[in-house]
């Protein structure tokens, strides 16, 4: 028997959970060996990987890393000073024309040194502080772009500009996926609103629509047009599955059209996905240990905390990148997001969570094979911005950023920042170096991972040189 | 050598001795083939340069289509529609080369054929309804959207149809529909977001209009020498500004378009004698108003409008002349000469202040100082340059002012361009085949790959050149050759010999584009309001799909008609598109899209199969099957009778899961 067909009616005693009709399987042994493509098969890497997925918990609208983990006692000192003109000259910021200031603004939150590494963390992240030993902390992350929607296109996809895929598209782009009845790719989401942006954040641009972010809902169907409607039995649903695959093979068998078999498929894994998207949301089969340890108060409720806990569900289930988006991390001053009121219960909303999911992955042996990011598209000035309330502007010459699992080095504090945090005075790391090293740990080079479109070698690191930060891998 | 930069190693020796070898055996320097002019080839057709190439293979063309297919397939490229049942029957009746002939002219000749073509060209201008960015507003551009309709319909000529799109403003005495046409170069997105540097996405605009010109006019990715020299074709970066400096001097307005029937300079005339009237009337009848205020006691204040409370709390000497107006309606002027007055008034107000509006291109009188920017910095400005276009291409005619869009635009269509008219053939013929003959469809420089048939390009397009640029001629051209109306099915030689279908031994079996899934849809169940033009519909669309972005937009589901328009018409945001669409591969108008990617994803099998719009359209054919047959629901979406196997199929099952397995077929959505 050829091997193609050989391969084609394997795959139909196997995964079909319904046998079919004897007319069809004997017409499709006598078919010339009709090939069935599954995109999302997995494939090989450039070289062996440390990892197999990721998740990325986006922190969107830009945390102040100057009252979470940079602690610079010299701008507590010369608070309500202005920075001196060498850092700022040249430079431009976001609302230049209105609220932008250059006086130093202290910060009033008090900093203690935790684990082994001794990394310093505010008084807001005391989850976090837990598990500095777990993790790599990267205090000179480097953009290039300071308003929201760009910059955070930037961080997703590495440039600022709309169309471009996204690093879960070019994941899953790279290596396929491990799950069979959910997408490769998911995204969730908590907090009021969507993050600026909107869906082009996970599109898959310039690749295939195979590849973009599925974004799982909280509310109505967690994927969009995933419930049989209401009036159909699943009787009847199955029996629609039923009858197109054996009337598109019947097809298939005429016309020899190989993309008829990757259509069966996709039915094939549209209707499994009918049971495992709910399954995957219905968290009713968690301890309440487990809860407590996300600090889930209500199971049914949309959190940050839930989307953390379904995070390690899809990773378990063989998801490859699952990214996590909280909105409302724009702490500028005012009445509604400045850092006395606003920037506390944000971190009350993700730092138990993000810790417990560290912690939770490695007690369930997880945390090897998957790298957990925290981070958010830029990070804010040492500057205070005048607005009726403190707050801080964009910034984007160094944030914070963490890094945990797959590889990534355990308890450790990564790149030195100046006396006030401004910039980096040693090992500045861009975000095509973050996008370069993460791929790296999926066994993926860089350079290689591209995609040709309107005459470029589409790359997620883009043109200019990146390099794989060697200094936070174990 | 390789440059050091590049950090690749130098050629071997004997590599460098066959460079020289190739050399001495007389190795002749020759331009890029897309540089120069296409080459005639009097008295060849299509099929001879197609089987030219496959005798030289010893591969054999295919036969022809069944009749039934031929006609859902030229229906499809053509209309964006499927045949209905009866044009069916009559073609089987009579599928003769003249009755086909018959059949393409009749497609041409259908409006439907700007709606179906439309949107291939709505494609490469990036269009869509909202801003785009974070914000992304709704805007008003659809008549941009139905001047592309109208003027594929009426096949005006590509060199005009460029022409009125990047510089009809600039025309003498521009009509209406000629500024219209610039809205092509509108279609960028629009940054609202708080804290932004204006200057920076006007400029990213501005960039963007000089990639999407080089991408669909020229086929040349010219966007890549923005920040360098063009790393492989030749175009400096001092070449690229030069370009940027047509784009750089517009303003960017709104135009009001009116009602063609009205006529605005009287109407505004009237209207401005008539508030001079009533002001005078107030005026001399101020006693009457004052008397009646006075009246008003607590208890009739309360039963008056709120709209009216609320003026008569404003002192009068600062009420405006609406509120006054409004009060004096309201009260003593409710009847005689007033009353006459203030009605024609408000008639003429809603004709002229409610019409639609547009996004058009105006040149700015002082043009702006246009400089290259370093490394595509706008913050690092450097050389000044002046508007011209790159040296590698035909000559740029010198004119007396600083040359303009218009002069750009003429550029473009000069019989002298190598490129556009092979460009633009090329991606009419991937429409009909799936692939272009030169694949790389938006890159005819050196990175792009050659053409699979160079002849046959160069006789497309010098025949579009003769036939007056007229797109229609180069659509019949294409459905009426032999090679267009061959079978799509594989066979066991050219899966072997050809798997990617580059000699087109065959035709190829195309899903259908998102819109068109969707029309075949609502064909099949007869739902379709075929209605051409207007205002973008809103069709149902899957709950909370609105709340992804920054801000939630809402989406008031159209009522009527409007609920079962073509997809081409569905409202589009930027920031969160219809999924019904963009599963299917729609484009969401970031940027030029000059080839949609053909998925096949679970995604789509979901939608539909449960999508509530996809659901209603299965209730429609359920119908069908109940009231016709269940036969005539299989043609209606397949164009052709069910084998008695597949019949069998379907007979077993009730007739909504029949129609709703109908609508979900592979050959439904397919073009085959």
């Amino acid at each position: 028997m050829h091997p193609l067909q050989h391969q084609t009616r394997r795959h139909f005693f196997s995964r079909c959970s319904v046998g079919l009709g004897s007319i069809a399987l004997s017409s499709l042994m006598a078919a010339p060996a009709p090939k069935m493509r599954n995109p999302l098969e997995p494939k090989k890497t450039h070289f062996p990987a440390k990892a197999k997925n990721v998740i990325f918990l986006f922190m969107a609208g830009g945390p102040s890393q100057l009252d979470l983990f940079e602690h610079k006692p010299q701008l507590t000192k010369l608070n309500g000073k202005p920075i001196p003109e060498s850092y700022t000259a040249g430079k431009r910021f976001a609302f230049m024309d209105s609220s932008h200031r250059s006086d130093l603004l202290a910060s009033r939150r008090s900093f203690k040194q935790y684990g082994q590494s001794g990394a310093w963390v505010s008084d807001l992240l005391p989850h976090t502080a837990s598990i500095v030993d777990d993790i790599s902390i990267v205090t000179t992350c480097k953009t290039d772009l300071f308003n929201h929607a760009p910059a955070k296109l930037y961080m997703n996809t590495g440039s600022g500009l709309f169309g471009r895929p996204s690093m879960g598209s070019w994941v899953t782009y790279g290596l396929g996926s491990e799950c069979e009845d959910l997408p490769g790719f998911v995204v969730l989401q908590s907090g009021p609103r969507g993050p600026r942006g909107g869906s082009v954040l996970w599109g898959s641009g310039v690749l295939p629509t195979t590849y973009q972010g599925v974004p799982l809902r909280n509310q109505g169907d967690p994927i969009v047009n995933l419930s049989t409607p209401s009036q159909i039995t699943p009787t009847q649903q199955r029996q629609v599955v039923d009858s197109v695959r054996e009337l598109n093979l019947k097809h298939l068998v005429e016309t020899g059209d190989d993309e008829i078999a990757t259509r069966i498929n996709a039915y094939e894994m549209a209707y499994r996905m009918q049971t495992s998207a709910p399954e995957l949301m219905d968290t009713s089969d968690e301890s309440q240990a487990t809860l407590d340890l996300y600090g889930i108060k209500d199971p049914k409720e949309t959190s940050f905390a839930r989307n953390c806990l379904l995070a390690r569900r899809l990773v378990e289930r063989g998801v490859r990148f699952v990214q996590l988006y909280d909105t409302n991390w724009d702490h500028h001053g005012g009445p509604t997001e400045n850092l006395e009121k606003h920037l506390p219960p944000k971190c009350l909303d993700i730092d138990q969570a993000s810790a417990a999911l560290v912690k939770d992955l490695k007690q369930r042996g997880l945390l090897d094979d998957t790298i957990v990011i925290w981070g958010g598209e830029f990070g804010r000035t040492p500057m205070g911005e005048v607005r009726e309330s403190t707050g801080r502007n964009h910034h984007i010459d160094a944030f914070t950023m963490w890094f945990a699992g797959g590889g990534f080095k355990r308890g450790t504090v990564y790149g030195q920042t100046d006396e006030f945090g401004f910039g980096p005075v040693e090992n500045p790391v861009h975000v095509h170096d973050i996008h370069a090293t993460l791929l790296h740990q999926l066994g993926l080079d860089h350079e290689r991972l591209s995609v040709r479109s309107q005459g470029l070698d589409f790359r997620l690191t883009g043109v200019d040189p990146a390099h794989v930060v060697k200094g936070i891998l174990a | 050598m390789p440059p050091p930069k590049s950090h690749k190693p130098p050629l071997s020796p004997t590599q460098r001795s066959i460079l020289k070898t190739w050399i001495e055996q007389g190795a002749k320097y020759e331009r890029h083939w897309s540089f120069e002019p296409p080459k005639p080839s009097p008295g060849s057709s299509i099929d001879s340069f197609i089987q030219d190439r496959l005798a030289q293979e010893n591969l054999s063309p295919s036969p022809a289509a069944s009749p039934a297919t031929l006609i859902r397939r030229v229906s499809l490229d053509l209309t964006g529609l499927p045949p209905t049942p009866e044009e069916v029957a009559a073609f089987l009746a009579d599928p003769s080369d003249q009755a086909y002939s018959k059949l393409v002219d009749r497609l041409l000749q259908s409006p439907h054929y700007g709606e179906r073509w439309g949107r291939w060209w709505l494609d490469q201008a990036r269009y869509a309804d909202s801003n785009g960015y974070s914000i992304d507003a709704p805007r008003q551009i659809w008549k941009f959207r139905d001047w592309v309709i109208d003027a594929l319909n009426a096949d005006m000529p590509f060199d005009q149809f460029t022409i009125e799109q990047l510089a009809g403003d600039l025309l003498p005495n521009a009509s209406e529909s000629q500024k219209i046409a610039t809205g092509f170069h509108r279609n960028t997105q629009i940054n609202q977001e708080g804290g932004i540097d204006k200057e920076q996405f006007r400029i990213d605009s501005v960039f963007d209009r000089v990639a999407t010109t080089g991408t669909v006019w020229l086929g040349l990715s010219i966007g890549c020498a923005q920040c360098h020299d063009h790393k492989f074709d030749p175009i400096e970066q001092k070449e690229y500004y030069q370009l940027f400096a047509f784009f750089n001097n517009q303003d960017e307005p709104t135009l009001k378009i009116f009602d063609q029937n009205l006529d605005v300079r009287e109407l505004t005339q009237e209207f401005k004698q008539l508030e001079t009237r009533i002001k005078a009337f107030i005026k001399d009848h101020a006693s009457e108003l004052d008397a009646w205020e006075a009246g008003l006691t607590p208890a009739i204040k309360k039963s008056l409008a709120s709209s009216l409370t609320k003026i008569l709390a404003i002192p009068k000497n600062e009420r405006s002349f609406a509120q006054t107006q409004s009060l004096f309606a309201a009260s003593v002027g409710g009847v005689g000469t007033f009353r006459e007055l203030n009605d024609r008034y408000k008639e003429i107000d809603t004709l002229l202040n409610q019409g639609v509006t547009t996004l058009v291109m105006k040149e700015l009188p002082k043009p702006r100082k246009t400089t290259v920017f370093i490394k595509g910095d706008f913050t690092r400005p450097a050389d000044e340059v002046t508007p011209g276009t790159p040296g590698v291409l035909h000559p740029f005619k010198s004119t007396p002012h600083q040359p303009n869009r218009l002069d750009l635009a003429k550029w473009i269509v000069s019989p002298e361009n190598p490129l556009t008219a092979r460009v633009i053939v090329n991606r009419i013929w991937q429409q009909y085949f799936g692939r272009g003959l030169v694949e790389t469809e938006n890159d005819f420089g050196m990175q792009g790959t050659t053409p699979s048939h160079p002849e046959l390009l160069d006789w497309l397009a010098t025949e579009l050149l003769a036939k007056k640029w007229s797109l229609k001629d180069i659509h019949r051209l294409i459905v009426t050759s032999n090679t267009y109306r061959q079978s799509s099915s594989n066979r066991p030689d050219l899966r072997e010999k050809d798997p990617g279908n580059y000699l087109l031994a065959r035709q190829s079996r195309l899903r259908l584009d998102a819109e068109v899934v969707r029309d075949v849809a609502l064909s099949a169940s007869g739902l379709l309001a075929p209605q051409i033009g207007g205002p973008p519909v809103y069709p149902p669309i899957p709950d909370g799909v609105m709340g992804q972005g920054q801000v939630k937009r809402t989406w008031t589901v159209s009522k009527g008609a409007d609920r079962y328009r073509r997809g081409l018409y569905t409202f589009i945001y930027r920031a969160s598109p219809p999924p019904t669409l963009t599963v299917f591969d729609a484009p969401e108008g970031f940027t030029t899209c000059t080839r949609r990617i053909r998925s096949n994803t679970p995604l789509q099998a979901l939608t539909l199969m449960n999508d509530s719009g996809f659901f209603e359209f299965a209730t429609a054919l359920e119908k069908i099957i109940q009231s016709e047959s269940l036969d005539a629901a299989f043609r209606r979406c397949t164009s052709r009778p069910p084998h008695p196997d597949e019949l069998a199929i379907l007979q077993k099952l009730d007739p909504l899961t029949a129609a709703r397995t109908l609508l979900n077929l592979d050959e439904t959505v397919t073009r085959e």
